[in-house]
């Protein structure tokens, strides 16, 4: 912090009438649509609600599994997890926290109703053992459950019963869409949905306090430059994210700072890779060059993923070699490195493939989902225009995106992929794995990639409780993906949160906030 | 008179019918809200399950027919994003969107009538020339450029007023207004302003050429040449006159301040029914997107149904050739 | 007809050589229109062709040389690395043809229904008005919003590309033609009574014949000072459509989106990507509403 500017920043405070150092104001751009922690599987919703209510654990400053309302966990014979209970915890109305509102909240949340029912499809039974133990049973031996259930949050029974939200509501409100009652650090004491909600410290949470805060305010502002200059002027303390072009500018500004980090998130291009012809561009009709691995590898050379980074991600990002970050578990060291930008071997490539004189196809790009989205695509665009391939470049809202991309109208996409499970499990199992609606595999694989070694591989790793074994495996399959080019991994999109100058907080590559670890100076 | 405010008022009604039907049509098209109801580890299955909760796999018809019929009983349906009746929504966000339309209003007429005034009075005067000139600026650049640099040279740079937001706001029975803070009163200056500037513009313009024509008349000559001095001349005589089609001219901009709010309201983050329908059709949040049209649209129907009538009561021979208006 | 127009030529010589405001503002559309026509001969780059793009010159300051490149840009580079001289003169092409277009569009919609909507009356006069208030009801951004929602519906993925500047045009002209028609049908209404057409009435001329040789010329006037109004409101439209992501798209960018990406840089300190193409537009749509405010003096008789 620099304290010679202190003053500065307190004049800046002063001058546009915020807040005091007790209230504690942040901003980001999407609003938490609901409360209900098991109506809505997206990030801003158990990111928020990760303040409110508690999992069984919960995942510390550096991700890893740590005890929450769970003192303690142990596998049960391969096939199940007792998770030994915490006791005297209440929820904030007061009621005591058992082994039935697990089980309850187990229900709840694997419910049709629910949108979190996927991380369940494992679990066979839940059995309470008794007031303080329950057992979780798996299908098959799972390692990585207690890790899966890390936002499985508590709701407690008596309460839902009490207010008729024994299951979440998607096409109505219920008491739970505007109403909390959950047993963490933070309870939430205004809701104004879109515009403001507030949270001030649970007095009897079981935990000891690291914050200061008396009262935190969350604000959607969907523009970013809206948010930027909120900043600025002090009007919030904290806004995620810093549009990457202004980081440089931000970090500058007396009074405030970017703190920046590796998100979990991979950017990567796809290709339609079992479909006969090309669908867009002047070769629609044409025989599909993107079946072979050789042009794909081609693109992969012809990418200058630096330079992307240098200019349009300002240095903020790192390259990506696969499809998972460094930072997540069952990563493969030995292939740190990506495809060297050359665009000399591409052309080589595309002439032993036969398309020596290059062709036309279509690009599909959201235009409002990952950070600069589209301007990496233009980039994308010209640089394989280098190398003779002229992409024909769609880039749409997401709203219109996914749709697409699950009607195979796509010869090449951009798709970015964070592992729920932080886990590099988690892309195989979505991304590569050969499409089976009935397994639930290769829901996100919309360019059909297919190989028999890695769909053998899939469950072999998932049931694996040996961490080396495991690895080798996991290691296999990266090796394959490269190899066959099943994806162009391009980078790590970057976390950029904008802070004022003497608030203390911890940024977790999840992009979870975490209010607990909140001190604010002053 | 009564028989033309029932054919008025049937017209209005079909008017408002086919509106509903071409908004409701076309939303169809804006995308699928299926994928920001799940999570990424949602299967097809769900996809397929929460459509046929959602009602959306039914034939478009009667999707059309549930909504109007909702509709007519007060039920604006629940909005697939927040899982709260629209009803209740829009209720919520009605007064920031009402307020901010009735201050940018005021805004431009009271400014625009004044330099109006003065523009007609000083004709030739270099400062009348240069305030024409100067507000052709205002509407030769985009709303959503006027505002961002508002933001920076009032919020940023100079750190004055806030850069988003409605303030403090009062809660008076359902409504919330930020009319009664001072945090309140500084937000809405600059998305007053901004939204204000291009009607102002107008009114301006109108004043002046109203004023022109009216100081050519022979009834000013007449009070001229009575020797009545030029203040009063001016203000009560020729201002008088020109007031008329101003206040229709505003009332039926009304309408559009109100639809324009959608770019103010997304520059400023004002928290108004725009920003609601701009944020709606990110989530492709068709019942709140189609209630939003039909609200604007009962809006502008009931101005326009009032402009008329105004203009019938005051001489049933102007009904006829209205349009030839402005 | 021939004569009527001479001769309003002539008058309008005559004032706008009285006239120095006019005259600049001519004069500077005259020189944008020409940049934008002859964009591809007095420019190095053609921003819209990906292969001659260079990611490594994004964000080059004006004048300055790049520090990877060398290459240095009068106006510097946005963050494609296109050279924002030539891409304000392509962009500068999109918006002028999007805005002509657009507003030959409602021209034509507006004139031909408010003659007929003014001379048939009745039925047909309540339909057309109507659905003129139906347009009023839908504000021109929302207008364009759900014309592109259905363009993008019906028309096959590969072709929207092409197809977007169209509907732009069809989305900005449709919101536009009410004033055209209203004004052309208040004219009508007075002409109609007059006792030439009476007379063209009672020797057999046909109702065509009627409106379109006799009263649609004194209705030129008026359409002309409205038509100038409209190109100024649909560059701007075609800007705030940008803003709102329905513009043309950003492989090819029109004036406004150059601006809806320049925008996102003020804050990062690179102001030459939102300041000259917003110069451009101020200078471009300011000139033509002074045209138009101009024109609007010099035809109105009562001002003389």
């Amino acid at each position: 912090m620099k304290t010679q500017y202190l003053l500065a920043a307190t004049a800046l405070l002063v001058t546009a009438g915020a807040a005091n150092a007790e209230t504690f104001k942040w901003a980001a751009q999407t609003d938490p649509q609901t409360m209900d922690p098991h109506a809505v599987n997206s990030t801003p919703v158990l990111s928020f609600l990760n303040n409110v209510y508690e999992g069984l654990v919960r995942r510390g400053k550096d991700m890893a599994i740590e005890p929450a309302l769970a003192e303690s966990w142990e596998p049960l014979g391969g096939d199940g997890w007792r998770f030994n209970l915490r006791q005297g915890v209440t929820f904030h109305d007061g009621a005591q926290f058992d082994a039935e509102d697990v089980l309850f909240s187990y229900e709840r949340a694997s419910s049709e109703a629910a949108d979190t029912s996927s991380w369940f499809a494992p679990v066979s039974e839940v059995r309470v053992v008794d007031d303080f133990t329950i057992d979780f049973m798996t299908n098959a031996p799972n390692p990585i459950f207690p890790d899966s259930i890390a936002n499985f949050m508590i709701m407690d029974k008596g309460w839902a019963e009490a207010n008729g939200v024994e299951l979440p509501a998607r096409d109505a409100e219920n008491f739970a869409t505007l109403n909390a009652n959950g047993t963490g650090a933070f309870r939430l004491v205004e809701r104004q949905p879109g515009l403001m909600t507030a949270l001030e410290p649970f007095e009897n949470w079981w935990g000891e306090p690291e914050h200061n805060i008396a009262r935190a305010e969350f604000t959607p502002v969907q523009n970013a430059a809206t948010a930027v200059a909120a900043l600025l002027t002090g009007e919030v303390d904290m806004i995620n994210p810093v549009p990457i072009q202004d980081v440089e500018r931000v970090s500058e500004r007396d009074g405030v700072e970017v703190i920046q980090g590796i998100e979990a998130r991979v950017i990567m291009l796809g290709f339609a890779q079992k479909a006969e012809t090309l669908q867009y561009g002047d070769d629609a009709g044409a025989p599909n060059p993107f079946r072979d691995a050789r042009v794909r590898r081609a693109v992969a050379h012809a990418v200058n993923v630096d330079a992307i980074l240098q200019t349009i991600m300002r240095g903020a990002a790192e390259p990506a070699s696969q499809l998972v970050s460094p930072a997540m578990r069952g990563y493969t060291s030995g292939l740190a490195d990506r495809p060297a930008f050359d665009p000399e071997r591409a052309r080589e490539l595309l002439a032993e493939a036969g398309y020596e004189d290059g062709f036309s196809f279509g690009l599909k790009c959201p235009n409002d989902r990952y950070l600069n989205d589209e301007e990496v695509c233009q980039a994308v665009v010209s640089m394989l225009a280098q190398i003779g391939l002229e992409a024909e470049l769609d880039a749409m809202p997401v709203r219109n995106y996914w749709p697409e991309l699950r009607e195979d109208n796509f010869d090449m996409y951009l798709l970015g992929w964070s592992p729920g499970t932080f886990d590099a499990e988690h892309p195989v199992r979505f991304l590569v794995a050969t499409p089976n609606e009935e397994k639930r595999l290769g829901s996100w694989n919309f360019g059909d990639f297919s190989n028999a070694r890695v769909d053998a591989l899939l469950p072999m790793i998932q049931s694996e409780i040996d961490d080396a074994a495991r690895q080798a495996m996991l290691d296999e399959v990266a090796r394959i993906v490269r190899d066959e080019v099943a994806y162009v991994t391009l980078y790590v999109q970057p976390l950029l949160w904008g802070v004022r100058d003497g608030v203390e907080l911890t940024q977790r590559p999840d992009n979870f906030f975490i209010l607990r670890w909140v001190t604010v100076n002053q | 008179m009564l028989a033309f405010i029932i054919r008025r008022v049937l017209q209005s009604v079909v008017v408002l019918l086919i509106v509903g039907l071409v908004a409701f049509s076309l939303f169809r098209f804006v995308g699928d809200p299926i994928d920001n109801l799940l999570g990424q580890e949602r299967t097809i299955e769900d996809i397929e399950r929460l459509r046929g909760e959602l009602g959306l796999d039914q034939p478009f018809p009667v999707q059309y027919f549930n909504f109007l019929q909702g509709i007519s009983q007060g039920n604006f349906g629940v909005s697939y994003r927040q899982g709260r009746p629209v009803a209740d929504i829009l209720v919520e966000r009605l007064p920031a969107t009402l307020e901010l339309a009735a201050i940018s209003a005021l805004f431009a007429m009271i400014l625009g009538v004044t330099l109006g005034v003065y523009t007609a009075i000083r004709r030739d005067g270099w400062l009348s020339n240069a305030i024409m000139t100067a507000s052709l600026i205002g509407v030769s650049l985009p709303t959503f450029l006027i505002g961002i640099l508002l933001i920076y040279v009032f919020a940023v740079e100079l750190g004055w007023l806030p850069s988003f937001g409605r303030g403090e706001t009062v809660q008076i029975g359902w409504w919330s207004t930020g009319l009664l803070t001072a945090s309140g009163l500084k937000a809405i200056i600059l998305p007053a302003i901004t939204l204000g500037l291009y009607q102002m513009t107008l009114i301006m313009r109108l004043v002046r050429s109203e004023m022109l024509e009216v100081l050519r008349s022979d009834y000013v000559k007449f009070a001229r040449a009575r020797g009545l001095p030029q203040r009063s001349v001016y203000f009560r005589h020729a201002l008088k006159n020109t007031l008329v089609p101003v206040i229709t001219i505003t009332g039926l901009q009304l309408g559009s301040i109100i639809a324009f709010a959608i770019i103010t309201e997304t520059v400023f983050q004002w928290p108004g029914v725009g920003l609601l329908f701009i944020n709606s059709i990110q989530f492709v949040d068709i019942p709140v997107m189609a209630s939003y049209l039909m609200l604007i649209s009962v809006m502008f129907v009931v101005i326009n149904l009032i402009v008329d009538l105004l203009y019938f009561a005051i001489d049933p021979r102007l009904s006829a050739s209205r349009g030839g208006g402005h | 007809m021939a004569s009527l127009a001479r001769a309003l030529d002539s008058d309008l010589a005559y004032k706008f050589r009285r006239s120095p405001v006019a005259m600049v503002a001519a004069f500077i559309v005259a020189v944008l229109i020409g940049g934008a026509v002859f964009a591809p001969f007095i420019t190095t780059q053609n921003p819209f062709d990906p292969a001659q793009l260079n990611l490594m010159n994004g964000f080059t300051e004006p004048l300055t040389p790049n520090q990877f490149t060398g290459e240095s840009f009068i106006l510097g580079t946005d963050d494609q690395g296109r050279d924002v001289y030539a891409t304000i003169l392509y962009g500068m092409r999109i918006s002028l043809f999007v805005g002509f277009s657009a507003v030959i569009f409602a021209m034509v919609l507006g004139v031909t229904l408010g003659l007929v909507s003014g001379y048939v009356g009745g039925r047909t006069d309540t339909v057309i008005m109507r659905i003129a208030d139906i347009q009023l009801t839908f504000p021109a951004i929302l207008v364009a919003l759900l014309i592109f929602g259905i363009a993008k519906g019906i028309t096959p993925p590969d072709r929207r590309d092409e197809v977007a500047i169209w509907v732009l045009i069809l989305a900005i002209g449709l919101s536009e033609w009410v004033q055209f028609a209203r004004v052309v049908r208040g004219a009508t209404l007075v002409e109609k009574g007059k006792e030439y057409v009476q007379a063209a009435r009672l020797i057999g001329r046909s109702s065509v014949a009627i409106m379109v040789r006799h009263i649609l010329p004194n209705t030129l006037g008026p359409v002309l000072v409205i038509a100038t109004i409209s190109l100024a409101l649909a560059i701007i439209a075609e800007a705030t459509l940008s803003f709102l992501g329905v513009g043309a798209p950003p492989t090819q960018p029109s004036l406004g989106t150059l601006i809806r990406i320049g925008q996102e840089f003020l804050f990062s300190g690179e102001w030459w990507i939102l300041f000259f193409p917003a110069i451009a537009l101020l200078a471009l749509a300011l000139s033509v509403n002074l045209l138009g405010d101009w024109l609007r003096d010099a035809l109105n008789p009562k001002l003389r």
